[in-house]
């Protein structure tokens, strides 16, 4: 689903990814680790098409396309969502009305007529129902004064109602209490399926306990240094990054 | 820069040829007055940012153009008053039109004609309008006054070929506890040149209670000053919410006086300025009492070639301790040739006094609008969404809730002409 080859990108002089190779097949849940700094926001908002950052060498595939040719928008519509580390406040802008608008994106993009009113309320308030929400978020301004636990669920509620083909979860599961943290786990298992692969960037093997990946990576200054299985994370959480790090320069 | 020459003896001549009646006298004194000070110049402080040249000419050539007023038109009337259910009361070209003002008659409100110990204001434009005002307009608004729907003051000024200006003035009180929600609408059209200048006062007793909503939708070829003077006494309350969305050159003058102790004056603008047009807010609060709250914000939408101003002041004068006052004015720029001069200004000469002042000029934020990107919404909506969503805050939050859906309706169809001419 995503072939992502000897991936080069850099933000003004900065270079950050430095040959970045992953692939994720449907079905697949991955999850990458690294120390702060190492570049997983980066590979994230990259993959999404940040405009910010300059890719400079290498490839990334989607479903068989040139995913650094799509505009962001165009990647969402193909099935691609970003939840971010830092989802925006927007004051003025609706809660319900993103969603709604973000559903008719991809609907159209699909060639389907726009969601239904009814349609689309019932399916909020299900997906809510799943993630704990109160309803009355619906009616608000895209996270406007939600706390940090109401941010993150509200970006599992885009994904849900998106149901995209690929979910990068940028750290998902910081500042979440273990109530928010299960709801948003929830929320992700709800979405496994054989179609579907999921990213999970943590930094906590926590949430690894409540979403099992199959694979799991540890990216290190731009690059993947290690993968492996889900022990892989618990070994980290032992031994610390810089065991991986000397065990890689070894 | 010299303004264009403007003949005051045509003026004087002009105010000596309308017809004799109660406010002759007073007529004449201001005609004089002006004709010492002349029209404001970019040399004033208060009128550093806009430059009236095209007013004074336009009203040098209306005061050699002796012919008769435009019909009013009709349609441009009918569909105003469809759009914002008041009780109306027309003032077109100037005239209190009665046929069309049953708000005159309505039980709690009294009407009359404007006399001399009405009409004391110590400025230019002021002046100018009292030489050449025909019929003024009082309004005493009773504490039984309680209307189903607000009452409404419509502007409506018509043009054909030849250039005309219009002098109007209102004077509004409201007694002891009264409680009014109106409505004060300004449009015109026709393809002359057009300045209006309007003059408002607005005196809230104790205890009074007024919701005003100020919508200015003129021609695009049509110029517009209008002073709005209010004195709050103890206890009462302002919330005066303001919109300019046509004209060519707009400036507004909006003073509040709070002369007793917790009154509130809250004021909320939204100025959508688009290519070859000017709008300039000037706001200035004398805190003569305190405690008392006045409490202001601003938000520009700016695109094309256009210059906006915002220009907000507020005196907290000796002795009036616990005042509360703040400011605000954000402006979005959509475009590089887009200007504007935003300044806040506070005297304060009050112990324990509570102030705050912001202001911000900016693009769009680039993180909203990846965000809204992300999730599958183009650039340009992205960008529509986000632009109407920093107007939709003062819309939100303005007098007369029954009438926003009307202003959101005419905030988006001017975002869209903006978008469109972006676009193209
Ligand atoms: N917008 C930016 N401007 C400059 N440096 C950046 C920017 N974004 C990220 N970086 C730098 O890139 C590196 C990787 O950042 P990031 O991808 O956010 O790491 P992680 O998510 O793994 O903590 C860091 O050194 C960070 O300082
Ligand atoms: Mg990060």
């Amino acid at each position: 689903m995503l072939d992502i080859k000897d991936l080069q990108a850099r933000i003004g002089e900065t270079e950050i990814l430095r040959g970045l190779t992953l692939n994720v097949k449907a079905g697949e849940v991955h999850a990458i680790m690294g120390p702060n700094g190492s570049g997983k926001s980066t590979l994230a908002q990259v993959v999404a098409g940040h405009e910010d950052y300059e890719v400079t060498g290498g490839s990334v595939q989607f479903k068989g396309k040139d995913l650094l040719e799509l505009a962001p928008e165009e990647r969402a519509r193909e099935g691609i969502f970003l939840g971010f580390q830092y989802p925006v406040e927007i004051p003025g802008v609706n809660n319900a009305y993103l969603l709604k608008a973000a559903v008719n994106a991809k609907r159209q993009h699909q060639g389907l007529d726009e969601i239904d009113a009814f349609e689309f309320l019932k399916l909020a308030r299900e997906k809510m129902a799943l993630l704990e929400m109160d309803p009355k978020f619906l009616n608000r301004g895209v996270n406007e004064g939600f706390s940090g636990g109401e941010k993150k669920r509200n970006e599992i509620l885009q994904m849900a109602m998106l149901e995209p083909d690929l979910a990068i979860l940028d750290e998902t599961d910081s500042g979440l209490d273990i109530d928010a943290l299960k709801a948003v786990a929830n929320g992700v298992n709800a979405l496994r399926s054989p179609d579907r692969a999921i990213i999970l960037v943590t930094h906590y093997q926590r949430l690894l306990d409540y979403i099992e990946p199959d694979f799991v990576h540890v990216l290190s200054a731009g690059r993947i240094i290690r993968s492996g299985d889900k022990s892989l994370a618990l070994e980290l959480e032992k031994k610390g990054y810089e065991w991986v790090r000397e065990a890689a320069n070894a | 820069m010299s303004e264009p020459a403007f003949n005051h003896e045509a003026l004087l001549q002009a105010v000596r040829d309308l017809p004799v009646d109660s406010l002759t006298a007073s007529r004449r004194d201001a005609a004089n007055l002006f004709v010492a000070r002349g029209f404001p110049t970019v040399r004033d402080e208060d009128w550093k940012y806009t430059d009236l040249s095209n007013v004074i000419e336009i009203s040098q050539q209306s005061l050699q153009v002796a012919s008769a007023p435009a019909a009013i038109d009709e349609d441009l009337l009918r569909q105003t008053q469809a759009n914002l259910d008041a009780h109306w009361i027309v003032i077109a070209n100037g005239k209190v039109l009665e046929q069309h003002s049953p708000g005159t008659n309505i039980p709690g409100v009294q009407s009359g004609s404007l006399q001399k110990t009405d009409l004391a204001i110590d400025e230019p434009l002021a002046d100018l309008n009292l030489a050449l005002l025909r019929d003024g307009l009082k309004l005493d608004i009773c504490a039984e006054f309680a209307p189903d729907k607000p009452l409404g003051l419509l502007f409506i000024d018509t043009v054909e070929n030849a250039v005309a200006s219009t002098h109007a003035r209102v004077n509004i009180s409201l007694e002891r506890n009264a409680n009014a929600r109106i409505v004060e609408a300004h449009v015109s059209s026709g393809p002359a040149q057009h300045y209006s200048n309007c003059v408002l006062h607005l005196d809230l007793a104790e205890g009074a209670v007024c919701e005003y909503l100020r919508l200015q939708d003129r021609a695009t070829n049509h110029s517009q000053t209008a002073r709005l003077n209010v004195s709050l006494k103890r206890d009462s309350s302002l919330h005066h919410g303001s919109f300019d969305l046509g004209g060519r050159l707009t400036r507004n003058d909006l003073n509040v006086a709070i002369q007793g102790r917790n009154a509130t004056a809250r004021f909320n603008g939204l100025y959508i300025v688009a290519d070859g047009q000017h709008v300039d807010n000037h706001t200035k609060v004398d805190h003569l009492v305190g405690p008392a709250i006045s409490q202001q914000e601003y938000r520009g939408v700016l695109s094309g070639h256009c210059r906006a101003v915002w220009n907000g002041k507020a005196i907290v004068h000796k002795g009036a301790d616990g005042t509360d006052a703040t400011q605000a004015n954000h402006n979005l720029l959509l475009s590089d040739a887009a200007e504007i001069d935003a300044k806040p200004e506070l005297e304060i000469d009050a112990d324990d006094v509570k102030c705050a002042h912001g202001t911000t000029v900016g693009q769009l934020d680039e993180r909203a609008l990846f965000y809204l990107r992300a999730r599958g919404i183009s650039k340009p909506d992205a960008k529509r969404i986000l632009t109407r969503a920093f107007a939709a805050t003062i819309v939100n939050t303005s007098p007369i809730s029954e009438a926003h859906e009307f202003l959101g309706g005419q905030v988006e169809e001017r975002l869209r002409t903006i978008d469109d001419g972006r676009q193209s």
